[in-house]
């Protein structure tokens, strides 16, 4: 139950209420203070008192003065007229209740109209800061835009002037070489008159041109003369040159330089396995061990067509040296030609992995691999597989026409299959 | 690293803007005029040569020409101010000399290469330089051929690889120390990173080098004076000075490099009108402008008394990016400083002005 506050004291003019609260000792915020048009409270806990107010008042002007033990309202009237009392004499509960429901919701309704006027003009402000800093750079802007264009007309008349200044120096120049080509006329009209009926050059530009043409080196006659001014041409000589050596085609990059590196590495790396624990190599003879020579072999056969002996000759290659990408590349061929679609997958994929780190170098073993393996999977009917792997080898050569080509095709049998299904 | 000159830097201003229909490989002034020339490749696959003439704010196309090969290269270095013939290099390996008023017959053709000439050079005309007029011609063939054009099909020097060595393509070649009629030195960069210096009077190999990143451009700040400076630029945004002055018998030349950006440099271009300004051109699209300060002293000796080069520094005056797509050919005008005409793979070419270039 709180404790009411009832010894307060007031005294009124024709506009004004002046309320005085004793506090006894509690102290107060101005949390605890609420007040609407005609409810007023203060409550600080246990302490409470209220008051219904006989009539309205301006409560946004009102003051409320805390200090000294005890709080000084000042209520401006909405109606000056002097009050009977301080509050409502006949106020039965249900009566107060409704009236401070009221005066919350009113106060509710207020502070929600302040927010949102606050924030309206908060934006205001901030629309009316940004158009003034946006004047302020467009100005700012504006004057280097037309320094620049100061700039640019200056330099453009300037120009002019100078280009006038060289055709008048050309139009000069070709007066003179007319004048040349004159006297060079001369002795070759003569010739022509032999010949042709024609006795009138028709006009200087065309017959410039066309002596031009025939002759073909009509203005070298002033220029033998230039000749003996000028040393004759130097002797024929070679220079060797030898070149920093590079084992990759392409240009030499610093960026690249710790990958190619790493690549260059791996394939020595390669090339020095050789896993020679099976006694059954013994029986072999020395050529029959190299897999390089075996890879050939398996090429060989290939091409004549004798599939399995090749997958015969890069199985043995593979079991002395498993890290040679190409050996799996091959053999993927020949069982894609065998039909062995799923042994094709397996070594275009230990391939692939034996092609990391990728580099330009190995980009075509790589092509090819992802062909190799995306046929497989087509023919095992797993399309979307097969597509991801003709996307991977046009993505490194994506100026292959016919993986192109290929790809698009599955894409249809994609589709197809999955509008009927 | 860039110059505190505040408002006094040198601005870069995009004069003409033209979109062509082909791709532009390279883009070249015509000495003594205010005409521009651009060679490239059309989607047929047929070469083009245009020549445009600045118009105001604008560029007038005078004449077109097609050629049956696209054309890679092109160069006016090797004629003389009258007749300014264009010698060409195409995708095919031809070297052709035009004459612009009758471009049907080549002056001079000779299939010098087998594969693609890369980049070429001249030397000896325009009146710069003294001595025959030269042109070189670097291909991917890996080899560099000098050729004099009044001697038909075979060139005056040959500088290929040695017997069973393989071949490296050769990606840019300059002429340099021509100063008098005896001396001349030819400049290659190869894509491993190889740059070699061939003495054509003693026909031997004068310095090599290797920067570790392919070399896109490589050029003398003048053809005409002995040796001064040497700028190569490269793969990786990297491009090296080096001070030519002063040769030490193992050390070589001495160099300052820099690192202007993340893409590949392709060209690099000097200041005709002053050999310390030069203009290299990204692969980012962007052009940057640097100026190089010599040292207090440009040689000194080291341990063992021999002289050996210092180099100085480089700083960077101003930058501007003007595409998305590489920048790839990069040329100024001879007659007025700071013009210069600039061609990118976006298939437009752009005039531009580099103002303040008397206050650096």
């Amino acid at each position: 139950m709180p404790v009411w506050l009832r010894e307060h004291s007031w005294r009124q003019t024709a506009t004004a209420v002046y309320l005085s609260l004793p506090l006894r000792g509690a102290r107060a915020t101005p949390a605890n203070i609420f007040c609407s048009e005609q409810y007023l409270k203060v409550s600080i806990p246990p302490f409470l008192f209220e008051a219904v107010l006989y009539a309205p008042i301006d409560d946004t002007n009102s003051t409320a003065k805390i200090g000294n033990g005890n709080i000084f309202f000042t209520l401006y009237k909405k109606e000056p007229s002097m009050w009977d009392s301080l509050t409502l004499a006949n106020a039965d509960k249900e009566k107060l209740q409704s009236l401070r429901e009221n005066a919350v919701l009113k106060a509710q309704e207020k502070a929600k109209e302040e927010t949102e006027a606050k924030k309206i003009t908060k934006q205001e402000h901030k629309k009316y800061a940004l158009e003034a800093t946006m004047k302020v750079e467009e100005a700012e802007r504006k004057r280097i835009e037309d320094m620049k264009e100061k700039e640019r007309q200056k330099v453009t008349k300037e120009l002019e002037l100078w280009k006038n200044q060289q055709k008048d120096g050309d139009k000069y120049k070709s007066i003179q070489k007319k004048g040349e080509l004159h006297k060079e006329i001369e002795p070759l009209k003569e010739r022509k008159n032999e010949t042709t009926t024609k006795t009138r050059i028709p006009n200087e530009g065309t017959s410039k041109t066309r002596l031009k043409s025939t002759k073909g080196s009509c203005s070298m006659f002033s220029q033998n003369l230039k000749e003996e001014q000028l040393p004759a041409p130097r002797a024929a000589a070679t220079i060797k040159v030898n070149f920093t050596p590079r084992v990759f085609p392409t240009a030499l990059r610093e960026s690249r330089i710790a990958e190619e590196e790493e690549w260059l590495h791996k394939q020595a790396e390669a090339r020095r396995i050789i896993n020679s624990d099976l006694s059954e190599l013994e029986d072999l003879k020395e050529e029959e061990k190299n897999p390089d020579w075996l890879k050939d072999k398996g090429n060989k056969m290939f091409a004549m067509g004798d599939y399995l002996g090749a997958v015969n000759a890069y199985n043995l290659a593979v079991r002395l040296n498993n890290a040679l990408p190409l050996l799996y590349l091959n053999r993927a061929a020949c069982h894609l030609k065998l039909r062995n679609l799923h042994k094709a997958i397996e070594d275009s994929s230990k391939a692939l992995e034996l092609l990391i780190p990728p580099v330009p170098d190995n980009e075509k073993a790589r092509v090819k691999a992802h062909v190799r393996r995306g046929t497989a999977f087509c023919q095992l009917e797993l399309y979307t597989e097969g597509l991801r792997d003709y996307e991977a080898a046009l993505k490194i050569d994506p100026r292959n026409k016919n993986i192109e080509k290929d790809a698009e095709k599955i894409r249809h049998l994609i589709q197809g299959t999955m509008q009927c299904s | 690293m860039s110059a505190a000159l505040g408002p006094e830097r040198p601005q870069v201003v995009s004069h003409v803007q033209q979109a062509l229909s082909y791709t532009v490989f390279d883009c070249k002034w015509v000495p003594r005029s205010a005409r521009l020339l651009c060679l490239g490749s059309a989607a047929r696959g047929t070469g083009i040569v245009q020549l445009y003439e600045l118009h105001g704010a604008r560029l007038e196309l005078l004449r077109e020409i097609e050629k049956p090969k696209p054309i890679k290269c092109g160069t006016f270095g090797a004629t003389s101010l009258q007749q300014r013939y264009l010698a060409t290099g195409d995708f095919d390996g031809n070297l052709n000399i035009w004459n612009l008023e009758a471009p049907e017959i080549p002056v001079y053709s000779v299939k010098g290469h087998k594969e693609i000439i890369n980049s070429i050079d001249g030397v000896g005309g325009l009146g710069i330089g003294e001595g025959a007029p030269e042109i070189v011609t670097g291909s991917r063939d890996g080899t560099v051929k000098v050729w004099d054009p009044r001697q038909r099909d075979i060139p005056v020097a040959n500088m290929e690889p040695v017997q069973g060595e393989s071949k490296r393509d050769c990606w840019t070649v300059a002429f340099g120390n021509a100063y008098n009629q005896e001396e001349r030195v030819v400049c290659a960069g190869y894509d491993n990173g190889d740059i070699k210096l061939f003495d054509l009077k003693t026909m031997s190999l004068r310095w090599e080098t290797n920067i570790k990143n392919g070399v896109c451009s490589v050029e003398f700040d003048r053809k005409d004076i002995n040796m001064n400076k040497l700028v190569a630029t490269s793969l990786e945004g990297k491009f090296h000075v080096f001070d030519m002055r002063t040769q030490h018998p193992t050390k070589g030349f001495a160099s300052v490099s820099e690192k202007a950006q993340k893409s590949t440099i392709w060209q690099v271009r000097h200041l005709p009108q002053n050999r310390d300004i030069f203009m290299t051109s990204g692969g980012s699209g962007s052009l940057h402008l640097w100026k190089y300060e010599y040292p207090a002293q440009r040689s000194k000796k080291d341990s063992e008394g021999c002289e050996m080069g210092v180099a100085g520094s480089v700083s960077l005056l101003q930058n501007v990016t003007l595409s998305t797509q590489p920048i790839s050919s990069l040329d100024w005008s001879p007659d007025k400083k700071g013009l210069c005409v600039c061609g990118a793979f976006d298939q437009t070419v752009r005039v531009l002005i580099v103002t303040k270039l008397n206050k650096v």
